[in-house]
């Protein structure tokens, strides 16, 4: 874990006066799972074809080992990578395809055979040598395209959505399985995301882009619990987000109002934000308390009351829409076991902790 | 009314079919006639007239035919694969002209091109090359934009996340060409083949021009016959070509494979 296997130092890839990916420098160690996710047109897909050597940089470096991989073609960086549509190659059987890496490297044929054994075996693809790409089904073809990528076993792996053309059940469980694979063989993975519940299952960092920059890099639950900014609060998970009008308090805590007809939140005093700084406060909303009367509220803290205009049932979960007396539109998420208690436009309260109060800058 | 329609459409595809295979029959016929005269009897016939086409007569002719249609077909496929991976594949500087330049013969005239030909050839000396020379060269014109259109087609649809899933497994430029590429437009290239090899052993308006008396194709030596007589014999040759053609065709599909791209069907 200690080594630096891919560094990107200040890269930058512009057409034209587009700036695709601006300035991201990022340093990744050896076997991590990283998450790069964002919407489209972020960037992430340039960085990651950066990377695998099919996309040159404007400026900046990329170092894969500590070695600059300015004159370094794709087919000599030595990494694997998974594409989004596969692309199995459609005229070779499963075995030739997964076997292509170490043919190309002049590997012999009893090393080959037995190495492309293991990969399928690894992905449950044993017994499927003989078979054409077009003959299996698409989570087939995924383990096909991913026993290719490491049976020449890289040190690192690009995948470029590959889980995106998948059903959910399947996706659901390869997230589970990618995981494994990654950690039996130890291997880097740069992963290439627009789906946060991926990147929040799999990665041990995420590193979320907006407009071609780093928007926020960190643990997942860091990045969940304390997003940098709207954008990401916004984009990884759910949250109610307010704009500040002003603040007034001071280090043991700040009295915050927020929306149009002085609402006001209290909420604990964060580290390195100047008052004048903080534009947005952010609340998941399971750190919103759900209560049909009044004297059921566990804190007396941000005790807010409002009509109950919408259930959105999730299946274990209910998303509630509560309507405050200002007008502004608060998210609770709640057990569905709450449900025949619940009925739409009955008066609620609704607690919310201090400490679950974010505030962002921008 | 679906009903109806589906009818409709399997009568006229039947229709077609007949339009285009009965005057084969009549060929067929034709070919087994006894009598000198073309005619259809089916209670006599015979196969004297198949038998002619083994004097050196035919046969020269038929072998000089072969032998072109395969050098032609060979030239064209190497050139028109080389032209077509700069242009459709490469897409080098100045693509979309280069390929409008090299589809340009279909717009001209055989009849003009063959004349073309053979006034260039005369007047910068060249005549030694009429014959088998000149032939071919005629021929590679005229089918080479065939075979870079069909090769073209199949490197416009191939997919480039190959070339790079290729490439980020260690698959240099010559092996991603010899191993992904070349299989996969493989099709593509044995269809531009077909049609060159068909086109150059049917074409007459360039032949015409170029041949040497006493060195004639089959085509040109059925037309110098017909002006004589019309006997059966023109009918076993071609019920013969027509034979030589379809087991050509067969024989390309089965290295090619070319049919699958045609119908979509499945390995």
């Amino acid at each position: 874990m200690s080594s630096i296997d891919i560094e990107l130092v200040a890269v930058t890839k512009a057409y034209g006066a587009n700036r695709v990916v601006d300035n991201v420098s990022l340093a990744i160690p050896t076997g991590e799972f990283v998450s790069i996710l964002g919407p489209s047109g972020c960037g992430k897909t340039t960085t990651l074809n950066m990377i695998a050597g099919f996309a040159v940089p404007s400026t900046g470096d990329i170092r894969i080992r500590g070695k600059s991989q300015k004159d370094v073609p794709p087919e000599k960086r030595g990494i694997g990578m998974v594409f989004q549509n596969y692309a199995l190659f459609p005229h070779m059987t499963i075995a030739e395809n997964v076997g292509f890496g170490l043919k190309m490297k002049g590997r012999p044929a009893v090393e080959i055979q037995e190495t492309v054994h293991n990969a399928l075996r690894r992905v449950h693809l044993d017994g499927f040598e003989r078979r054409y790409p077009k003959e299996l089904s698409g989570g087939q073809q995924q383990r096909t395209a991913l026993a290719r990528a490491i049976a020449p076993e890289p040190s690192l792996l690009l995948l470029d959505e590959p889980l995106s053309n998948l059903d959910l059940k399947l996706r659901e469980a390869m997230r589970v399985e990618l995981k494994d694979i990654q950690e039996q063989l130890g291997m880097t993975f740069v992963y290439v995301t627009h789906d946060q519940d991926e990147a929040m299952a799999m990665s041990d960092r995420i590193v979320v882009m907006q407009h071609g920059v780093i928007a926020q890099a960190g643990r997942p639950v860091d990045i969940y619990e304390q997003p940098g900014s709207s954008f990401v609060a916004d984009f990884i998970g759910k949250s109610n987000l307010l704009p500040i009008k002003s603040i007034r308090g001071d280090a043991s805590g700040w009295s915050i109002s927020v929306g149009s007809a002085g609402l006001v939140l209290t909420a604990d005093a964060p580290d390195g934000i100047e008052k004048s700084a903080a534009r947005y406060c952010c609340i998941r909303p399971e750190a919103i308390r759900l209560t049909v009367s009044e004297e059921d509220r566990s804190t007396p803290m941000n005790g807010l009351k409002g009509r109950l205009i919408r259930i959105v049932n999730l299946g274990a979960y209910l998303d509630c829409f509560i309507m405050l007396e200002d007008g502004s539109v608060l998210k609770s998420l709640v057990r569905s076991t709450r449900l025949p208690a619940l009925a739409v436009n009955q008066t609620v309260f609704l607690s919310i902790e201090p400490v679950a109060v974010q505030i962002l800058t921008h | 009314m679906n009903r109806f329609l589906s009818i409709l459409f399997q009568s006229s595809l039947l229709l077609i079919l007949a339009f285009i295979a009965l005057p084969l029959v009549v060929v067929f016929a034709a070919s087994v006639s006894p009598t000198a005269v073309i005619s259809f009897n089916p209670s006599e016939w015979t196969m004297k007239w198949f038998g002619e086409l083994t004097s050196s007569r035919w046969l020269d002719p038929f072998l000089l035919s072969v032998k072109l249609a395969t050098i032609v077909t060979f030239l064209s496929g190497v050139l028109g694969l080389l032209a077509a991976y700069a242009v459709a594949y490469r897409k080098c500087p100045g693509h979309e002209a280069i390929m409008a330049f090299l589809l340009s013969p279909l717009a001209v005239p055989q009849i003009v091109k063959g004349l073309a030909i053979v006034l260039f050839l005369s007047s910068f000396g060249f005549y030694h090359l009429l014959g088998t020379a000149g032939l071919v060269m005629a021929h590679v014109v005229l089918t080479l934009p065939f075979v870079v259109r069909m090769i073209a087609g199949a490197m416009y649809n191939f997919d480039r996340r190959l070339d790079q899933a290729a490439r980020i497994l260690g698959a240099t430029a010559f092996q991603r060409i010899r191993f992904i590429l070349l299989p996969i437009i493989k099709p593509g290239l044995f269809s531009g083949m077909t049609f060159a090899f068909i086109l150059s052993f049917n074409n007459i308006p360039l032949s015409v021009f170029l041949v040497r008396p006493g060195e004639t194709t089959l085509p040109i030596t059925v037309i110098n016959h017909m002006e004589y007589s019309l006997d059966p014999v023109l009918a076993a040759v071609n019920v013969a070509s027509l034979a030589f053609i379809l087991a050509a065709i067969f024989l390309f599909e089965r290295i090619g494979g070319f049919s699958t791209q045609i119908h979509g069907g499945s390995k």
